[in-house]
C-alpha cells in the first residue's frame, strides 16, 4: 500500500461517528450573524474626504435589537462606532437608513490615508485606519480598511478588517485582509502589525514575499503593510508571515 | 421551526461528523476542530436563505477550510490519546496508532499543504475545485500537492525507521 493510499485510509478510518454539535447554539449565533450582516449591508462607505459627510449610517453596536455579541464572530467584523461599514462595500452602494436608529457621523479615516502606490485605473489603492466598535470588546477600537481614492478625493472602501476580540494594539500580527472577489478590482493582501517591525515577510507556496510597510500616523507602533499584487496574487492565502526588527531579529 | 430551519437541521446533522473530522485533520486538535466546524455551520446558517438550494455542503466545507487556513498562526497541536478509554480494545489501540501516525505526518505539512491534502484526498475533490475553494491557481494546487506528498513519503519513511528502531 502506498503512502497516499495509507493516508486516505487513515483519514477515513479515524472518523468519529456520531460527532454532535450544539445546533441550537449554531442557529442562535447564525441568526445574530445574519442580523449583523444585514445591518452592515445597509451601511455605506462612500464618502468624500475633507467634506462633511451626510450619510446616515447604522451603529451596529448601538442597534437596539442587536444581540450583545456573536458567539463566534467572523474574522472580518465590521462595526465602526456610529457606523456600520460593509465589508465589502461597493462604490455604487446607496446608503439606506434603517427605520429607527438615529443619524450618526459617517465613517472617517483616523490619521493619514496611506497611498500604496498601486493604481486601479485612475484610482489610488489606499489603506486607512477607522474606528470600530465590537459589542462586548472594549479593547477593539480600530480597524484597517482597504479602499480606493478617486482623483476627486472620493474614497471607496473595499474591505475592512478588525479584531473581534482581545486588544487591537496587542503586539504582533492582527487580522489580515484578503481579496474576496467582491470588489470591482482586486484588493492586495494587507494587514497590520503592532511593534517595531522594519521588515515583514510572507510565505506562500514555499516562496517568500516582502511586504511594503509604513507606520500609522496616529500610533507609530502600528505598522501597516500590504503586498504588491504583482508579487502576491490578491486572494492567495499566506502560509506564514513574520516580522523582523531593524537588526533583523524576528519579533 | 421555519421550513428553512428544518432543512438546515437535517443538513447539519448529516454534515457535522465529516466537517468536524476534516477540521481535526487540519488542526490535530479535537476541541479546535469542533469549534471550527461549529463556526462553519454558524456562517452557513447565516447564509442559509441564499444557499440552501445550492451546494450547502460545499459552502460549509469552503467556509471551514478557509477559516482554518486563515488561522495559520495557530500552531498545530497533537492530542492523539485524549478521550481514549483506559480499557482499550485492540481496534481502539489500532485507531489510536493510526490517528497518531496520521497527525504526525499531517503535522509535517504547512497549513496550505494540509488543506490541499484534505480537500484532495479526504473530500476527493478534483484539483480545479480545490483551486477554486482555496482561491489559488490549479498550478499552485499541483505544485503544493506534489510537495506535500514528498513530505508525506519522507515522514512515512521516518516513521517506519522509528518503528524498526524500537523493535
Amino acid at each position: 500500500m502506498s503512502e497516499l493510499d495509507r493516508l486516505r485510509d487513515a483519514m477515513r478510518a479515524t472518523e468519529r461517528r456520531g460527532a454532535t454539535l450544539d445546533l441550537v447554539a449554531v442557529m442562535r449565533a447564525g441568526r445574530r450573524l445574519r442580523t449583523r450582516r444585514r445591518l452592515a449591508g445597509v451601511g455605506a462607505a462612500t464618502m468624500a474626504t475633507g467634506l462633511a459627510a451626510t450619510l446616515v449610517l447604522v451603529a451596529v453596536g448601538a442597534w437596539p435589537s442587536d444581540p450583545p455579541r456573536v458567539d463566534r464572530p467572523p474574522p472580518v467584523a465590521v462595526a465602526p462606532p456610529g457606523t456600520a461599514a460593509a465589508s465589502p462595500v461597493q462604490r455604487s452602494a446607496t446608503p439606506t437608513p434603517p427605520p429607527t436608529p438615529p443619524p450618526t457621523p459617517a465613517l472617517k479615516p483616523m490619521g493619514v490615508v496611506i497611498d500604496s502606490g498601486v493604481r486601479n485605473g485612475t484610482d489610488q489603492r489606499v489603506y486607512y485606519v477607522v474606528g470600530v466598535s465590537v459589542p462586548g470588546e472594549p479593547g477593539v477600537s480600530i480597524g484597517l480598511a482597504a479602499g480606493r481614492r478617486a482623483p476627486d478625493g472620493t474614497l471607496t472602501t473595499d474591505i475592512l478588517v478588525n479584531d473581534v476580540q482581545g486588544v487591537d494594539r496587542r503586539p504582533g500580527f492582527h487580522q489580515i485582509g484578503y481579496d474576496e472577489r467582491s470588489s470591482a478590482v482586486p484588493v492586495p493582501t494587507f494587514g497590520y502589525f503592532v511593534g517595531p517591525a522594519k521588515r515583514i515577510i510572507g510565505t506562500v507556496g514555499g516562496r517568500q514575499v516582502d511586504a511594503r510597510l509604513t507606520f500609522w500616523s496616529v500610533d507609530k507602533q502600528v505598522v501597516i503593510f500590504w503586498f504588491d499584487p504583482t508579487e502576491l496574487t490578491p486572494g492567495d492565502r499566506l502560509d506564514g508571515i513574520i516580522a523582523r526588527d531593524s537588526s533583523g531579529r524576528r519579533l | 421551526m421555519a421550513r428553512g430551519d428544518a432543512e438546515f437541521v437535517e443538513f447539519a446533522r448529516a454534515a457535522s461528523a465529516r466537517l468536524v473530522h476534516a477540521a481535526y485533520l487540519l488542526t490535530g486538535d479535537h476541541h479546535q476542530a469542533e469549534d471550527a466546524a461549529q463556526t462553519a455551520l454558524v456562517r452557513t446558517y447565516a447564509s442559509w436563505p441564499r444557499i440552501h438550494d445550492d451546494d450547502a455542503y460545499g459552502y460549509a466545507r469552503r467556509t471551514l477550510v478557509n477559516h482554518l487556513v486563515d488561522g495559520w498562526r495557530r500552531p498545530m497541536q497533537e492530542y492523539p490519546t485524549d478521550e481514549v478509554p483506559e480499557q482499550r480494545r485492540g481496534d481502539v489501540a489500532d485507531e489510536v496508532a493510526t490517528r497518531r501516525w496520521l497527525i504526525a505526518i499531517l503535522g509535517a505539512l504547512s497549513p496550505r499543504e494540509r488543506a490541499i491534502v484534505v480537500l484532495r484526498y479526504y473530500f476527493d475533490l478534483p484539483e480545479a475545485q480545490v483551486a477554486r475553494e482555496l482561491a489559488v491557481s490549479v498550478g499552485t494546487v499541483k505544485s503544493t500537492s506534489s510537495r506535500a506528498l514528498e513530505k508525506l513519503r519522507a515522514a512515512g519513511a521516518r516513521a517506519a525507521d522509528n518503528q524498526e528502531a524500537r523493535r
